[in-house]
């Protein structure tokens, strides 16, 4: 049972640093990225090209985040520009057939070019013992590599003065403005953000299993739950969220089975837009 | 989107002239009819085209109903579409039901579960947000279910469907006129469904929500309603697709092989119209089958035009380009005065 909690918990970092990505960008824009899957899968597929071209891992994982950073650089001052000019309900729908377009075509584009594609990182070691359960090398670097960052966003957010600006935009975007704030300036950061965390997702994802290049739709739904549990913009809420959801993972997959526990992920969704529709750590945000 | 053409339809609604509302459809059954007849009854391959095509616009039909209508985006067609034809295919194989009951069954459920699942994203009017994360949650769950299930779904390998009707599949035609049937039946249901009250409520929460609330109408409701009977519909064709083809498998309602294209051929057709969907399935069986060599650069293909229709047409291709040519035939007198 220890073991199946310490699992979760490993699963369930990973969780939340899908969803902190996803929930940022929401909680910014007041777009939901239906192409946040498929950036990480391109940035898996980058990696494990370079991987194959004799780079070294630790640069070739980084030509792979700096790479989805630019995709999502790319998609805020592109196709992402038209969405924020509308407003209320408009603006969330065209940024989800918008964005669920762009991730048909990069889905394409990679199971075209490389349709066996996948990356997998292997960490050398012994199996390390963490509270008498030995844990896979790779898993530890994982959750290692989740809690720095979400320790750097949380200090980021919370004490740094581009981080302050962040956050008086997404609480309000009037009131940032008139403070000498540039809306566009932060909303192209943080999709670059994003994308660079969805890169970051398929490196640690890799180090435990390998990532496929069909892998994107069932990263998405991920992070879209995660991000609803957590409370749509909240940094804290998403890692919150994904090691809760990580450990209900992990007990359900143990117990009922592997197949039943996507199910058992929307009903926790559900239950929580029942019970509390803002999520765990939902702000002001609707 | 329908500010246009509404005041002229009430007026004959009021003036008693239902009958006219339904022309569109009458007219779209006869020539869906008679097509075969001077065109492709020789060729099994056309007709076979031509089922699918059908079978997309009975699916668009009913998402069109559901998101064109209420602006609910359900990404979970393909998923509805499975719950009608594995209902069909395990009652059929388990039970050793006869078929219909089964077809029944998987209509009741899909309408059910398309239900539920508008139930919890319109309860607290979290809105169109949340109607795709739970959808698109469901598609993915749906998958797994039917993968995890294999005594009864027969996992990845898919299962043949006990008493189905071989003969639809093996001229082909039959299966032509079974789709043609229920195409031209939803169209039907569409059209009442558009000229009743319930209609005017869909249009009227559609341009404005809160506007729609204030007036009395409820929202939420006639949401739930547009859920349940897009989704009875899905499941329905679902339910058929299984009867008439004789196997089923994960792929055959997988996102991607279903969601993606009736997203495009709505889109396509024009969002919330009574022929949109007919009139995209057909045009996209054509763009299909020009593609149908083209393997995975397909579904870049989709994705890019689903980007440019929606950047650039909102309400849709079709009636963009109907509006422009009304547009030229309006300007062209005035120029000649």
């Amino acid at each position: 049972m220890k073991a199946v909690i310490l699992d979760g918990i490993v699963l369930g970092l990973g969780f939340g640093l899908l969803g902190v990505g996803m929930t940022l960008v929401y909680g910014l824009g007041g777009v939901l990225n239906l192409a946040y899957g498929e950036v990480a899968v391109l940035a898996a597929i980058v990696v494990a090209q370079a991987m194959a071209g004799g780079i070294p891992t630790a640069l070739a994982a980084v030509i792979g985040v700096l790479a989805a950073a630019s995709t999502g650089l790319l998609l805020d001052l592109t196709l992402m520009r038209p969405v924020y000019r509308q407003s209320g309900g408009n603006k969330v729908l065209l940024g989800l057939l918008l964005t669920l377009g762009v991730a048909f075509v990069i889905e394409g584009v990679l199971t075209w070019r490389d349709p066996l594609g996948a990356l997998s990182i292997n960490v050398a070691g012994k199996p390390i013992s963490i509270l008498g359960v030995p844990l896979a090398v790779g898993s530890v670097w994982a959750s290692v590599i989740a809690l720095a960052a979400a320790a750097a966003l949380l200090v980021f957010f919370g004490a740094t003065i581009f981080g302050r600006a962040v956050r008086s935009v997404i609480q309000d975007e009037l009131g940032a403005r008139l403070v000498g704030i540039s809306p566009a300036l932060v909303r192209a950061v943080i999709f670059a953000l994003s994308g660079g965390l969805a890169g970051l997702v398929a490196v640690t994802q890799s180090m435990t299993a390998p990532l496929t290049v069909n892998a994107g739709f069932n990263l998405t739904v991920t992070a879209l739950i995660v991000s609803v549990v957590g409370g749509l913009g909240s940094v804290a809420g998403a890692f919150l969220a994904g090691v809760l959801l990580g450990i209900v993972d992990s007990v359900s997959a143990y117990y009922i089975g592997r197949y039943i526990t996507s199910i058992v992920l929307l009903g926790a969704a559900v239950l929580t837009i029942l019970v509390w529709p803002r999520g765990l750590l939902g702000g002001g945000q609707g | 989107m329908t500010s246009g053409p509404l005041p002229r339809r009430l007026g004959t609604v009021v003036a008693g002239g239902r009958g006219r509302a339904f022309l569109p459809v009458v007219g779209a059954a006869a020539v869906i009819l008679v097509i075969p007849q001077i065109w492709f009854a020789g060729s099994e391959y056309t007709t076979g085209l031509a089922v699918q095509a059908l079978e997309f616009a009975a699916y668009a039909v009913g998402f069109n109903l559901i998101f064109g209508s209420t602006n609910q985006l359900f990404l979970c067609v393909g998923a509805l579409a499975g719950l009608g034809g594995y209902a069909t295919g395990i009652l059929s194989d388990h039970a050793s039901l006869p078929i219909w009951v089964g077809i029944a069954v998987g209509t009741a459920v899909a309408a059910g579960v398309g239900g539920l699942l508008s139930w919890i994203a319109v309860r607290r009017s979290l809105g169109v947000i949340f109607t795709g994360i739970v959808t698109l949650a469901f598609s993915l769950g749906f998958q797994d279910l039917l993968l995890g299930q294999e005594h009864l779904t027969g996992g990845s390998t898919g299962q043949v469907v006990n008493g189905a009707a071989v003969s639809l599949a093996d001229t082909r035609l039959g299966g032509y006129y079974l789709f043609a049937a229920v195409v031209i039946a939803f169209l039907v249901v569409f059209r009442v469904l558009q000229i009743s009250h319930v209609g005017w409520a869909f249009r009227a929460l559609r341009d404005d929500e809160t506007a729609a609330e204030l007036a009395g109408v409820n929202v939420a409701r006639y949401r739930i309603y547009a859920a349940l009977v897009g989704s009875a519909m899905i499941g329905l064709t679902g339910a058929l697709y299984a009867y008439s083809d004789g196997f089923i498998s994960p792929p055959v309602f997988a996102f991607d092989q279903i969601d993606v294209k009736v997203l495009v051929l709505v889109a396509f057709g024009g969002l919330g119209t009574l022929l949109g969907p007919l009139i995209g399935a057909v045009v996209f069986a054509f763009v299909d089958n020009a593609l149908v060599n083209s393997g995975q650069v397909r579904e870049l293909i989709y994705g890019a035009i689903v980007v440019v229709i929606f950047l650039s047409f909102r309400g849709g291709f079709v009636p963009a380009v109907v509006n422009l040519a009304g547009g030229l035939a309006r300007q062209r007198p005035a120029q000649g005065e």
